[in-house]
């Protein structure tokens, strides 16, 4: 019997943890990865430290190239354009076909266009921050830019106006909400963050979004309106309005898999075409009614690790762990864990006299379901536990101090009377 | 990406072996070629001339050019470590560390042996230990010195050193104490990024510490052997005298002067302490059998690379923290710059007295 083709669409971190964890456990499959984005795996998580000087490129690839060699796994360079699940195969956009016996289907996201009038007519300036090209077209955009306007206020939007702050690019920040990236902040937090920015320079905007672009002669951006109608020069936008799952693609080939907005996977990922699973940012997992879309690295990271099981013949079902997330504001480091959902639950919360540090206690009223911070650093897996095991609101509280993972001497003290905690 | 006007050119290019990276390096070779073996037929450098001019050490006298040199070694450290307070003040590890090497490196390892030195006595470098100062065992050092002070380098050497490493790491001596590497951490900073991560490093430095470790090792045993047999055997004294001269010129000048510091700009700070430092084999194994490790919090590494980045040791950090496996490393200094970097709070140092739950479970490996 020859070796069985897996083939895997897509090197980010679902990826090329599927191909890893499967040579691990597979010796003899034919493992093949296809990009049209890179050669080798890269750290999508890290472009903003390769904007910024503070890592080189190779910087961005966590694993030594020749890992891929050692573990036989088969890179292809190229666009895949259609799967053909009679025939078991993809198509490439030079025409090659690759067969297979199992397919996993790991494209990621892709951001979100910006359509507002007047960007039709600009042919440069405008940019996003998500792919090794962006990257190319931000670090040209910062050497020519003394003026920026970035819109979204999520995370990658902060990460964009943290990378031009740093090159002395001066920076409109523009976001619809009343303040940064309300799906983990709360108010509290939000105006810290909104403080420590402004600190750093950043001219902040706040429930505007933007009205029109305007091109110069040559087609590269000049100017930048906003809904108020304040019209700000700059030669550079920056778009960062979020990501969708990569699956417009899939739409126009022969086989399409179930798509709900991301692809639809069932508890063991897979999609609704035999032999055929899907993992991280493009998938989403049915879970009863609902639906999971977790556009995550630890996500995406453990969907990967999970299909590489699946194809070595495990037989598990895909449960979520407490939920885990982290960010971080220019110097303000974020963690999230368990439901940190400020409409699904109550919450205390503690602020530090006078440093920008915040911790906050989600509950219903007995025990705890989740637990986020700002700028400072805490156990998350002790902490996943606590909520994993529904401890009581109070035990929670009154153990906050063993849970800190700050740096030696540098932990501050937690108040952990239930008074402090508003 | 490069930052932006002449400045910020420099900035790069001199962190990241550009031209002037490569002219800083052979600057400061050659000011330690001139240091090292600069004198004229009358024994006078021309950094003795400099030191002269500068009022430092009387005129005429050969070796002020050391007080000159440990008067900028002194003035680098407390520069470079104000520098680096300003970019890690929030940072009370970095800042209690600092404060303290800079403080050593100001009393014990110039202003203390230099007042003993103008008082007549023979200079001593309270802050050096065997193996880093070979002579220390030697029968000539301990028939002219104090008892006190040579009790000190005994019990220093053999007993505190390596307890101490048991229960903090070698980061007690390597980043708290040590002068090389308090230059390294301070004035070297903006070049700890340059130490090369690969694996093939890694192989390089297991072999070539040990084998210092070992040249050290028998260079002191040849040299208390023909001191124990006092010149019974002629043979020992010449291959003692060889072991002991080839160590002088290699290993304490030119491998941990010259290479150690002229290196900073092209392969980071830490060459002479990666690669060859004996005193650094010693501790790390004491290290690798102790307490201290790092912390690697689960499932909170995005794989930024950071960590590894600015690593000085070159050790791949990220490797560990995406594995999620906390780690101890022989050659980890302990500075604590991999959790300083760390976006996501992933890394930890930790002198630890229980295991991480993580640490119990088995972690599924790749083959090598
Ligand atoms: C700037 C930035 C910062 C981020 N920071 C964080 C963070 O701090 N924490 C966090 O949890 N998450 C973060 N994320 C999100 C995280 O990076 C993603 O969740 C994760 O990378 C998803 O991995 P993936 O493997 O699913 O897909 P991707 O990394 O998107 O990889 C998919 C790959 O497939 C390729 N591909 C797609 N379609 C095709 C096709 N038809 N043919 C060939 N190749 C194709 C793509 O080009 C891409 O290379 C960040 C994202 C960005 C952009
Ligand atoms: S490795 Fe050696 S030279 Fe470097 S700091 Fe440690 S003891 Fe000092
Ligand atoms: S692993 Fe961390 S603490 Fe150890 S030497 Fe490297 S950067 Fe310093
Ligand atoms: S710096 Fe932190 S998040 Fe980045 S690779 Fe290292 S441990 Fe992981």
């Amino acid at each position: 019997m020859s070796a069985r083709r897996i083939v895997i669409l897509g090197n980010g971190v679902a990826g090329a943890t599927c191909a890893l964890d499967l040579r691990a456990r597979d010796d003899r499959a034919e493992i093949t990865v296809i990009s049209d984005e890179s050669d080798y795996f890269f750290s999508r998580t890290a472009l903003m430290y390769a904007l910024m000087d503070k890592l080189p490129r190779a910087g961005l690839e966590p694993y030594e190239r020749r890992v891929w060699e050692r573990q036989r796994i088969t890179r292809v360079r190229g666009r895949v354009t259609d799967l053909d699940a009679e025939r078991k195969q993809l198509t490439l956009a030079d025409g090659t076909t690759r067969a297979y016996d199992a397919l996993v289907i790991a494209t990621g996201a892709r951001p979100r266009a910006l359509s507002v009038p007047g960007i039709e007519r600009v042919r440069s300036g405008v940019t996003s921050f998500v792919s090794l090209s962006d990257l190319d077209a931000c670090e040209s955009l910062v050497a020519t830019s003394e003026r920026a306007v970035v819109v979204g206020g999520g995370l990658i939007g902060v990460e964009l106006v943290e990378c031009l702050v740093h090159h002395g690019v001066k920076t409109t920040f523009v976001v619809r909400e009343p303040w940064c990236w309300p799906a983990g902040l709360g108010a509290e937090e939000g105006a810290m963050v909104a403080d420590h920015l402004r600190k750093h320079g950043v001219d902040l905007r706040f429930e505007r979004t933007v009205a029109s672009v305007e091109p110069d002669a040559s087609g590269r951006v000049s100017a930048v309106t906003l809904s108020s109608g304040e019209r700000v020069a700059c030669e550079m936008f920056g778009v960062c309005v979020g990501v969708e799952p990569n699956v417009a693609w899939l739409r126009a080939c022969k086989s399409v898999p179930e798509i709900d907005g991301a692809i639809v996977v069932d508890d063991r990922l897979r999609t609704s075409i035999e032999s055929v699973w899907a993992a991280g940012d493009c998938a989403a997992v049915r879970a009863g009614t609902a639906l999971v879309h977790e556009p995550i690295w630890y996500t995406a990271k453990r969907h990967g690790a999970f299909v590489a099981r699946q194809l070595s013949g495990s037989s598990e079902r895909y449960t979520a762990p407490v939920f885990k997330n982290s960010a971080k504001f220019f110097e303000l480091e974020y963690t999230a864990v368990g439901q940190c959902d400020p409409r699904a639950h109550k919450s205390a919360l503690w602020t530090h006299k006078s440093l920008p540090i915040a911790a906050r206690l989600f509950h219903d009223g007995a025990t705890l379901w989740g637990f986020s911070a700002l700028g400072s650093r805490w156990d998350t897996t002790m902490i996943g536990r606590w909520v994993e095991e529904r401890r009581p609101l109070d035990w929670a509280r009154a153990r906050l101090r063993e849970a800190q993972f700050d740096p030696e001497f540098s932990r501050m003290r937690v108040e952990t009377s239930a008074e402090a905690w508003r | 990406m490069k930052r932006k006007g002449a400045a910020g050119w420099l900035a790069h290019d001199v962190t990241h072996r550009g031209v002037t990276a490569w002219a800083l390096a052979l600057a400061i070779l050659g000011f330690y070629v001139v240091l090292y073996w600069g004198d004229n037929a009358q024994g006078i450098n021309p950094f003795d001339r400099v030191a002269w001019a500068l009022h430092i050490g009387r005129h005429g006298q050969s070796g002020a050019k050391w007080t000159l040199y440990g008067a900028l070694y002194t003035a680098a450290v407390t520069l470079g470590g104000i520098a680096f307070l300003r970019r890690y003040g929030h940072n009370r590890y970095q800042v209690v560390r600092t404060i303290v090497v800079i403080v050593v490196q100001a009393t014990l390892a110039f202003s203390v042996p230099l007042m003993m030195k103008m008082a007549g006595h023979p200079e001593h470098y309270f802050s050096y230990l065997w193996p880093l100062k070979m002579y220390y065992f030697e029968p000539g050092f301990i028939r002219s010195n104090p008892a006190p002070l040579v009790l000190w380098s005994f019990i220093g050497s053999l007993v505190i050193a390596p307890v101490l490493a048991v229960i903090y790491g070698k980061r007690w001596y390597c980043s708290w104490v040590c002068g090389c590497g308090g230059l390294a951490n301070t004035a070297g900073d903006s070049f700890r990024h340059l130490s090369d991560k690969s694996e093939k490093a890694w192989r390089f430095e297991r072999v070539s510490i040990y084998a210092t470790l070992i040249i050290t090792v028998v260079t002191t045993a040849l040299v208390l052997a023909s001191a124990f047999v006092q010149g019974a055997h002629p043979q020992l004294d010449l291959w003692s005298e060889k072991f002991r001269t080839n160590y002088g010129l290699i290993v304490s000048s030119l491998l941990s002067g010259i290479i150690g510091v002229a290196a900073y700009p092209i392969g980071g700070t830490r060459v002479w302490c990666r690669y060859f430092c004996p005193m650094a084999a010693v501790l790390g194994l004491f290290q690798r059998a102790g307490r201290f490790r790092i912390r690697v919090k689960e499932d909170q590494c995005i794989s930024c690379g950071m960590c590894s980045e600015h690593c000085e040791m070159g050790i791949d950090v990220r490797a560990y923290a995406q594995a999620n496996e906390s780690f101890t490393r022989a050659s980890c200094v302990g500075c604590g710059m991999c959790s300083e970097v760390c976006p996501r709070g992933v890394l930890t140092l930790e002198n630890a007295h229980t295991k991480a739950p993580q640490e119990q479970l088995v972690q599924l490996r790749l083959k090598k």
